[in-house]
């Protein structure tokens, strides 16, 4: 295997895909390489990204939380995207690919809903017929998700095959995929799956740090010390780090959901225990049992929900230019509540892990340091699943 | 010689068909599983393909899907079914056998080791579907340097095209051509719609024999393609029928005999 060719990161990434894709993968490979390098292509993304999802988002300078904690903590305000999250930018940019490339009908996996959502407001927007596949279990906990989709005009489908979550959600996109590729485009959510998937989720999130280095530098008139982003697949981590990787003197921190706690096998850190396997198309670190089949991530947070990570996560990994770490449960949902009464955000609780390990680093900081953590969503529509959590009910399943 | 090789270079000279069938290995019990195989064999089967469960089976349509689960809750995996494998050649079964399985199976369980053992054990053949042309460089530096290791068995599609020539130039045992677009299962009216002409460029192309396989459950399903194919290969349906029989042995002969007759 030839590990510098441009389809892996080291050695992670791939095309672990049916033959039947493969020439799919190629031309949209081609199709993806051109567009960016076409400047119509790349006025109309910048045109939605401002008109319609509201961009540029503010890097908001969290006074009280810095002020508590010493050093000067920023936050790159994803969640006051339309749709809520980061989600939509990558969106809009593999939709209007999708267009580019003469497709109709386009596809998408979800696990909590928020992708399913952001594609279909995407579908709705370009006029194209969108299915969202989707976990008869993770239909069941997400039920205004659910009904978000619908009212955007998406066909919901329950998937029950496997475990009933994001997991086969995207083993049943990636099954009708091939099956209909030839005019339905399939829109991955995180960095993952196939190259050029990884590649593509990076560009279309890159904006996140492109914007989130032009502001720090104009308000500090330095870069940040240390950059920070939650980590599932890894698609506001990489839009979080992409600008930031060849300024050696940024530390880039991803934080991974630990769940109940590494130490009880429930969680979804993906690179603690650093087995690598092949899931989805890729090669990367996965949760896999002592028989190589995928074992199922636990968090709280359905967003991290996920028994995998983007490849080029686990080449920065290994190659020591970003650090993962985790954050449990608990400990996420304490800098959510937090985050609430010190500067009045309710964030998403995926993004509450990386606001929480912000915490615990800036306590051991100094007060001259600066800190920025991608607040990746808004949280409005966790409030059901906060309040379960504060009453001690189950939260996960 | 491998057991795949000879038996297809048999039919040749013989001026006969092929016939596959697919069991996931476990489904119910590994118990069953033998018991299946040997009447298989009995019947005359000519290649048993036998799925290797996994928790994420992307190329496989409903049925499979199902009956990895029921083998997997069933404890099965790799390792007893290499028990069964060895079992199996030791009781004089010579019947050719290949792995259907995802590429992380073989992954998790290191690639040495596994190729290793599956020369021991007598496996004969391997259909990884999750491992295109591109990626399988790894494993294909270790197959060649081990004696006695399985074939790999590459996997074409009607949309492979110009991907075609390279990859039955690489070819071992047989071409498997996949009849339609996405997973196994469904029926006739699924296949492709150039698909005699897809099973034709490629039987120009290839020098080992050319087999049809997703969506075939009669030898009749078949007969339209018989100028262009070396035999047909059938899983959802064989694995609907253990379940309609309630896995008897008896139905598994029947059906076997009867295909190769119409074939």
């Amino acid at each position: 295997m030839d590990k510098k060719d441009n389809r892996y990161y080291g050695e992670f990434g791939g095309q672990y895909v049916s033959e039947s894709l493969m020439n799919t993968l190629d031309e949209l490979e081609k199709a993806f390489d051109e567009a960016i390098k076409d400047p119509e292509f790349i006025k109309q993304y910048n045109y939605y990204l401002k008109e319609y999802v509201g961009r540029e988002t503010p890097l908001y300078y969290a006074e009280r939380l810095s002020e508590k904690y010493g050093p000067k903590i920023y936050l790159k305000r994803e969640d006051l995207n339309h749709t809520g999250a980061h989600k939509i930018n990558n969106v809009i940019g593999q939709i209007l690919l999708a267009k580019r490339m003469g497709k109709t009908k386009v596809i998408a996996e979800t696990g909590a809903g928020q992708h399913g959502v952001a594609t279909a407001t995407g579908a709705a927007l370009f006029n194209m017929e969108c299915t969202v596949f989707m976990g008869a279990e993770d239909i069941e906990r997400q039920k205004l998700n659910v009904f978000r989709m619908e009212m955007l005009g998406a066909k919901v489908q329950p998937v029950t095959s496997g475990s009933s979550t994001l997991k086969d959600a995207t083993n049943e996109a990636i099954r009708t995929w091939a099956e209909r590729a030839e005019d339905t485009f399939y829109i991955i959510g995180s960095a993952v799956g196939p190259h050029p998937y990884p590649k593509m989720v990076k560009e279309f999130q890159r904006v996140i740090s492109k914007e989130a280095r032009k502001q720090i530098l104009e308000k500090e008139g330095r870069l940040p010390d240390v950059v920070m982003a939650c980590v599932g697949g890894g698609s506001n981590s990489i839009g979080m780090f992409a600008d930031f990787i060849d300024d050696k003197d940024v530390k880039l921190v991803g934080v991974e959901a630990g769940g109940l706690g590494i130490e009880t096998g429930k969680h979804a850190s993906a690179m603690a225990l650093g087995e690598v396997g092949i899931l989805h198309g890729m090669k990367t670190y996965l949760l896999q049992d002592k028989d190589g089949n995928i074992e199922l991530a636990h968090s709280i947070s359905a967003g991290l929900d996920y028994p995998g990570v983007g490849p080029e996560h686990a080449y920065l990994r290994d190659s020591g230019r970003a650090q993962y770490v985790s954050v449990t449960d608990d400990e996420a949902m304490q800098a959510l509540l937090e985050l609430c009464k010190l500067e009045g955000i309710i964030p998403a609780i995926e993004s509450s892990h990386a606001l929480a390990y912000a915490i615990k680093a800036a306590k051991t900081m100094e007060k001259d340091k600066i800190i920025v953590v991608c607040l990746s969503g808004r949280g409005d529509k966790d409030v059901n699943t906060v309040q379960r959590y504060l009453n001690g009910e189950e939260t996960n399943k | 010689m491998n057991r795949i090789e000879s038996r297809m270079n048999y039919l040749k000279e013989n001026n006969k068909k092929a016939f596959i069938t697919y069991t996931t290995a476990g489904f119910p019990d590994m118990k069953k599983t033998k018991e299946i195989i040997l009447a298989q064999e009995e019947a005359g089967i000519d290649v048993i393909e036998l799925g290797i469960p996994f928790s994420d089976p992307v190329a496989d349509g409903p049925v499979i899907q199902d009956a990895s689960v029921k083998a997997i809750n069933a404890g099965a995996n790799l390792e007893k079914v290499f028990v069964l494998m060895k079992e199996l050649r030791d009781e004089k079964c010579e019947v050719p056998i290949l792995f259907m399985m995802y590429y992380n199976t073989a992954y998790h369980y290191g690639l040495d080791a596994f190729i290793k053992k599956c020369a021991e054990c007598g496996v004969d053949g391997l259909i990884i579907p999750d491992l295109p042309y591109e990626e399988q460089d790894e494993i294909l530096a270790i197959i060649d340097k081990t004696e006695n290791a399985p074939v790999f068995i590459e996997l074409v599609s009607p949309v492979s095209r110009g991907r075609i020539a390279k990859i039955v130039k690489r070819s071992r045992g047989f071409v498997y051509c996949v009849s339609q677009m996405g997973v196994t299962g469904g029926d006739a009216h699924d296949f492709h719609k150039n698909l005699h002409d897809y099973l034709a460029e490629v039987k120009r192309q290839s020098d080992v024999p050319v087999m049809m396989g997703f969506g075939i459950k009669t030898a009749a399903d078949v007969k339209p393609f018989e100028d262009v194919i070396d035999g047909a290969i059938v899983g959802s349906r064989f694995i609907k029928l253990l379940e309609e029989s309630n896995f008897s042995t008896e139905a598994v002969k029947d059906y076997i005999k009867k295909f190769k007759e119409e074939m």
